[in-house]
């Protein structure tokens, strides 16, 4: 059984005052908040360690050590979503950086098409049209529906023998919405397609087993998973790293260069190394890997139970309130622990909503987020304006938040909506 | 201050000189009039950044109304 209280008191953040106020974080779905774990993890690489690991670098005690634990960690991550190897872990900035190797590197011509949604975030959109663009390929859109849902039937209509890669968001950070994955990914895959996901979303809450559902390629974001910024994993099936050709060179990716007759001859490093140029981000990673064995102690089914019954308190009482727009499905059990969310009459803008929140509630500061959540192409496909400044609210929970805050919150919610137009 | 930040302050600056108060709607609103000077996303999160720093250096008061945030310049000397 899963002590909650016990869990939030592992995040420092939450268990101070802030400006003379309690702190109810519910912007989670931006960053993610880190336990001590974390944070002791990479402290013992900045304290005892700071030296350089990876492959072909220091073979002193500290460079042996430093490459162990990173390696430790590529291990963690394979398990979290239940890679066939290590080797198909590969280490990166953030999850957009994945998406970009994976566009940037995927072999693709001008006769054939990559298929996206209007739902995605920018990060899983503009790698690929850049990449279409560049190539002449054609961009197909899968368009979501109006309640922020994607119907399988929609990518059967786009998909075809020309699809190269399937590009879309398993959890979508505007409405929420769960994608239907196997079933795209069976789809993609009758037509010879291949499927990359964007599960920046999606693997912090759930329990994400890239074997099971067969997809090709998935990006995740470690700091959305209680690790720290600035570290990011792309998976890929290990036949397919060896394909794709590399998107950056230099040091670590090389097993030689040949300089001969005036000319320089590289051989190159298999995955996961031949994507990991330069010197890497080893406390980053030492902390990625104690942030996810931190949730899988946890157990991400508990994760996902527990948000379930977050998310449909939190939907269902901002609906109740009759004043404002909920963007995404109206069911909880289809989407995620978030909810976006504006005024029907569009009174007020949305950074103040947010602003209100974080200054004028008596004992709390209440965080949220406002704007337009990098994903403007489904919020002009409703009706909204992104380009006019019209956007939204987003409310997002995790592990640390309780039912309390959710409470504090409905009612501070309904406290102001008596004060707008 | 980075310049991103500085041309902002500018931003909100030019367009409190044309109207004040204004709402943090009419505020976003008249951003497109300065385009040189008003940057970011089009959600208008770092207008508003700009504008609380205003808020901060007593150059621009901010009062809660039930339109939202009214945004009102109190010195126009910078």
């Amino acid at each position: 059984m899963v002590v909650w209280s016990k869990i939030r008191r592992d995040f420092p953040v939450l268990n101070q005052l802030y400006e003379g106020k309690n702190l109810i974080y519910f912007d989670s779905a931006c960053m993610a908040l880190k336990p001590v774990q974390v944070w002791e993890a990479m402290e013992y690489y900045y304290k005892y360690l700071g030296a350089c690991g990876g492959a072909g670098r220091s073979t002193h005690s500290l460079g042996q050590e430093t490459s162990m634990l990173t390696e430790e960690a590529r291990v963690n991550m394979a398990s979290f979503i239940n890679a066939t190897s290590p080797n198909e872990i590969i280490w990166t900035r953030n999850a957009t950086e994945g998406l970009n190797i994976v566009a940037a590197t995927i072999p693709l011509n001008k006769e054939e098409n990559v298929v996206t949604t209007t739902l995605e975030h920018h990060s899983g959109m503009l790698p690929f049209y850049k990449r279409c663009q560049e190539t002449g390929s054609e961009m197909r859109l899968v368009q979501a529906g109006k309640d922020g849902t994607l119907d399988p039937a929609e990518f059967e209509k786009q998909i075809d023998d020309k699809t190269k890669i399937v590009s879309f968001v398993h959890s979508s950070n505007l409405t929420g919405t769960i994608a239907p994955l196997e079933e795209v990914v069976e789809i993609a895959h009758n037509h010879g397609a291949l499927v990359v996901s964007d599960e920046a979303q999606y693997a912090p809450h759930n329990k994400l087993d890239v074997k099971k559902i067969d997809v090709d390629f998935s990006v995740l974001s470690i700091h959305k998973a209680c690790g720290p910024t600035g570290v990011g994993v792309l998976y890929g099936k290990y036949d397919l790293l060896e394909e794709l050709d590399m998107f950056l060179v230099g040091g670590d990716v090389i097993e030689d260069v040949v300089y001969k007759d005036g000319k320089i001859f590289p051989k190159y490093l298999p995955p996961p190394h031949k994507f990991e140029a330069g010197l890497q981000n080893y406390g980053g990673m030492m902390g990625a890997g104690a942030a996810v064995e931190y949730l899988q102690k946890i157990g991400m089914d508990n994760v996902h139970r527990r948000e379930q019954v977050f998310s449909r308190k939190l939907l269902e009482g901002i609906l109740e309130l009759e004043k404002f727009e909920v963007l995404g499905p109206l069911d909880y059990k289809q989407r995620a622990a978030l909810v976006s969310f504006r005024p029907k009459s569009g009174s007020v803008n949305h950074n103040d909503i947010t602003e209100y929140f974080n200054e004028m509630i008596p004992n709390h500061k209440i965080l949220m987020r406002s704007g337009n959540m990098c994903v403007h192409p489904f919020q002009y496909q409703i009706g909204l304006n992104p380009g006019k400044g019209e956007g939204i609210v987003r409310a997002s929970l995790y592990i640390y938040n309780t039912m309390n805050e959710i409470e504090i919150f409905l009612t501070e919610l309904e406290n102001f909506a008596k004060l707008i137009d | 201050m980075s310049d991103f930040k500085n041309r902002n302050i500018e931003c909100i600056m030019a367009i409190l000189k044309e109207k004040s108060p204004a709402t943090t709607k009419e505020l976003l609103a008249l951003t497109d009039k300065f385009p040189d000077l008003c940057i970011g996303c089009s959600s208008g999160g770092d207008v508003i950044m700009a504008g609380k720093e205003l808020v901060e250096q007593g150059l621009v008061e901010r009062n809660w109304t039930s339109k939202g945030y009214s945004w009102k310049l109190i010195n126009d000397t910078v």
